[in-house]
């Protein structure tokens, strides 16, 4: 390890090639979009919308990391939302008790992902398939079963509603940014600076070596469906709490979305590589590619195209950093 | 055993109930629906089941036939066509969602004797060409303009239809009638396409819209396509912090009728999918029973407008399943 401090060293970081790719974007969009887009109003835009993103996006990415996927996120998402709707909402029980329920669901359907997954070896991509279709068949067959309707409104007031969803900072962010740096401060502690993060790594790079060197990989991987299931169940309740409103329907681009803002953010699809950072930054990339649209004068019908293209670009960015980082050998200093 | 006994006495009973039936002239049947997570097609099947005792009155019977999902749409309506040609019914309540596909079907159940009526997506052009004995639903282009000319009728000037899902024909059907209803009333109006990374993500399209009124303050009037993404453009619309906007929305749901109770939302156009089942269904065995014949065609069952006027009413109609 070098201890002096080098521009060369930041440069090679994991994250380094996530946050070039998010400073084109954010250029890209400062041109085009002009000064709204970089005003509060038009930060929080991006903000909000990466804040929902990227609460689930980290534990997908270190699903990713690890070897795994995990897309029955896009159920889980309506399926927190309608949980604490019909809970707290039908039902008019207290919201506490509709968001303990709600969570409750999201760490059961992550055991069941995980069990599943380290018992029958099928590809955690199939696995998370069959709950995907089998929680959207739950959430709508039990709300039109409870409430003879796909769309249920709940009122939340008090504490419950400025912690999980209301605005803040003048009615402009969203209390979700908040909760999502603190838990992307929580999982940088824990990834980077402690022995799990180790363990994650070595899942995904090889994971008979890594059990055989000790590593609880079973136990790991469970838990990290959980906090992926448990993640995406929040963030629906949230939203629910937030629109006063929650749909059967929904969330499906939250799957898409994740992967590709844990991809932009640099983690390899093959497993082994990434860092909490880069997948941050990704999120606010993607965030950013897709708002920024609105503050420029683009015609509207090309957003998909140029919002394709930009992602294209800011991976491509990040493979050319990441192949330079790893291809990089300290010059020798002196000989012996 | 006694139970048994009964239970095989009460089964004579209805059989012998039904063959004395049968040979009069009973209408039996079949409607085709869309998939049970649709909020819409539950309506549907309310109104189906208010209409089914006087169908059954009558000697008849009514069958729902319901798409399981979407996925493989075109064939599985085909298919449903088809099941009711082989089922033998006298009667089809069709919507024509895919006219290339269904077409030669519901050409083929009207060749067999099979009297059809479309309901819901079709319209009067088609069911004439078809030989479909009437129409009864709405029409989205009427909708629309409906929607433009209240918006233009309350003073509004700029009116922005947010469409989260472009292309498809009934969407943008609906925004093409909001700009026409708003220029026919001295307005102007533009659409708003959502790129598909941003659908069933309320926060992106709550964004979306902002951004959009910050960008153009000129736009005092929003319209969503979907009454789930009004929930999303209130809150895009409190966070502009520009009060002036009224929010209008096609369909509606609880919250949104909370809304309009409550003032933050200005109206909904209801198609009022109660009647359309309803009367499709009574109007179809009518015919096939009795032989009457309704001179009014199209039957149009929308658009109603839900606003702070008949909002008490109309709350009373969601409290019955009905609305």
């Amino acid at each position: 390890m070098q201890s002096s401090f080098s521009p060369g060293a930041l440069l090679r970081r994991p994250e380094a090639g996530a946050f070039l790719g998010l400073l084109a974007v954010l250029i890209f969009f400062g041109i085009f979009g002009g000064l709204t887009f970089l005003q509060p109003a038009g930060m929080a835009s991006w903000m909000n919308v990466a804040s929902n993103l990227g609460v689930i996006a980290i534990p997908v990415g270190l699903l990713m990391i690890a070897g795994e996927l995990d897309i029955s996120v896009g159920a889980m998402v309506p399926f927190g939302a309608m949980t604490v709707a019909v809970v707290s909402g039908h039902y008019d029980l207290p919201i506490w008790f509709g968001i303990a329920v709600a969570l409750t669901f999201g760490v059961l359907i992550g055991l069941i992902n995980g069990y599943m997954v380290i018992r029958t070896a099928v590809p955690s991509l199939i696995v998370t398939l069959g709950t995907l279709f089998a929680v959207q068949g739950i959430v709508l067959g039990l709300t039109v079963l409870i409430t003879k309707s796909t769309s249920v409104a709940l009122v939340t007031e008090g504490v419950a509603k400025t912690i999980f969803g209301d605005f803040l900072f003048n009615g402009q962010v969203q209390v979700m940014v908040l909760w999502w740096l603190a838990i992307t401060a929580a999982y940088i502690f824990f990834v980077h600076f402690s022995r799990f993060g180790n363990w994650i790594f070595a899942m995904g790079g090889d994971k008979v070596s890594a059990r055989n060197a000790g590593i609880p990989t079973e136990r790991m991987t469970i838990l990290l469906f959980v906090l992926s299931s448990t993640s995406a169940a929040f963030v629906g309740l949230c939203q629910a709490i937030l629109y006063n409103s929650a749909q059967v329907a929904g969330g499906q681009s939250f799957i898409f979305n994740a992967i590709i803002s844990v991809v932009v953010g640099g983690v390899l699809l093959t497993g082994g590589f990434g860092s909490i950072v880069g997948i941050f930054f990704g999120t606010i990339t993607f965030a950013i590619v897709n708002q920024g649209i609105y503050y420029t004068d683009f015609d509207r019908n090309w957003s998909s195209l140029i919002i394709g293209i930009l992602l294209l670009v800011a991976v491509l960015m990040n493979n050319t950093f990441r192949k330079m980082a790893l291809s990089y050998a300290p010059r020798k200093t002196g000989g012996k | 055993m006694r139970l048994i006994k009964n239970l095989m006495r009460a089964a004579a009973v209805v059989a012998l109930m039904a063959s004395a039936a049968s040979p009069a002239t009973a209408a039996t049947i079949a409607v085709v629906g869309g998939s049970n997570d649709d909020a819409f097609w539950n309506l549907i099947k309310k109104g189906i089941d208010d209409a089914t005792p006087a169908v059954v009155a009558n000697g008849g019977s009514v069958n729902y036939l319901r798409l399981q999902n979407y996925d493989n749409f075109a064939p599985d309506v085909v298919q449903l066509i088809r099941t009711a040609i082989s089922q033998k019914v006298d009667g089809l309540v069709i919507p024509n969602w895919v006219p290339e596909a269904e077409d030669p079907a519901i050409k083929d159940a009207i060749a067999a004797g099979i009297k059809v009526i479309l309901m819901n997506a079709g319209g009067a052009d088609k069911a004439r060409e078809l030989g479909a004995i009437n129409y009864v639903g709405s029409d989205e282009y009427v909708a629309g303009q409906a929607g433009g000319a209240y918006f233009a009728s309350h003073g509004k000037k700029h009116v922005l239809c947010v469409n989260t899902l472009p292309g498809a024909n009934n969407t943008e059907a609906r925004c093409k009638g909001v700009t026409d209803g708003m220029v026919a009333g001295g307005g102007a109006a533009e659409q708003l396409p959502l790129p598909t990374t941003s659908f069933g993500d309320p926060t992106a399209v709550a964004e979306a819209i902002k951004a959009t009124l910050l960008k153009d303050t000129t736009i005092d009037g929003v319209i969503t396509i979907s009454a789930g993404d009004a929930d999303a453009a209130a809150t895009g619309i409190q966070q502009s912090g520009i009060a002036t906007v009224s929010l209008g929305s096609f369909d509606m749901n609880a919250a949104g009728l909370a809304r309009i109770k409550g003032g933050t939302q200005t109206f909904a156009i209801d198609q009022q999918p109660y009647l359309q089942s309803y009367l499709a269904v009574s109007l179809l065995a009518a015919a096939i029973d009795f032989g009457t014949s309704l001179p009014t065609y199209p039957v149009l069952t929308g658009p109603g407008i839900v606003d702070t006027v008949n909002i008490d009413a109309t709350l009373a109609g969601v409290e019955k399943g009905a609305r």
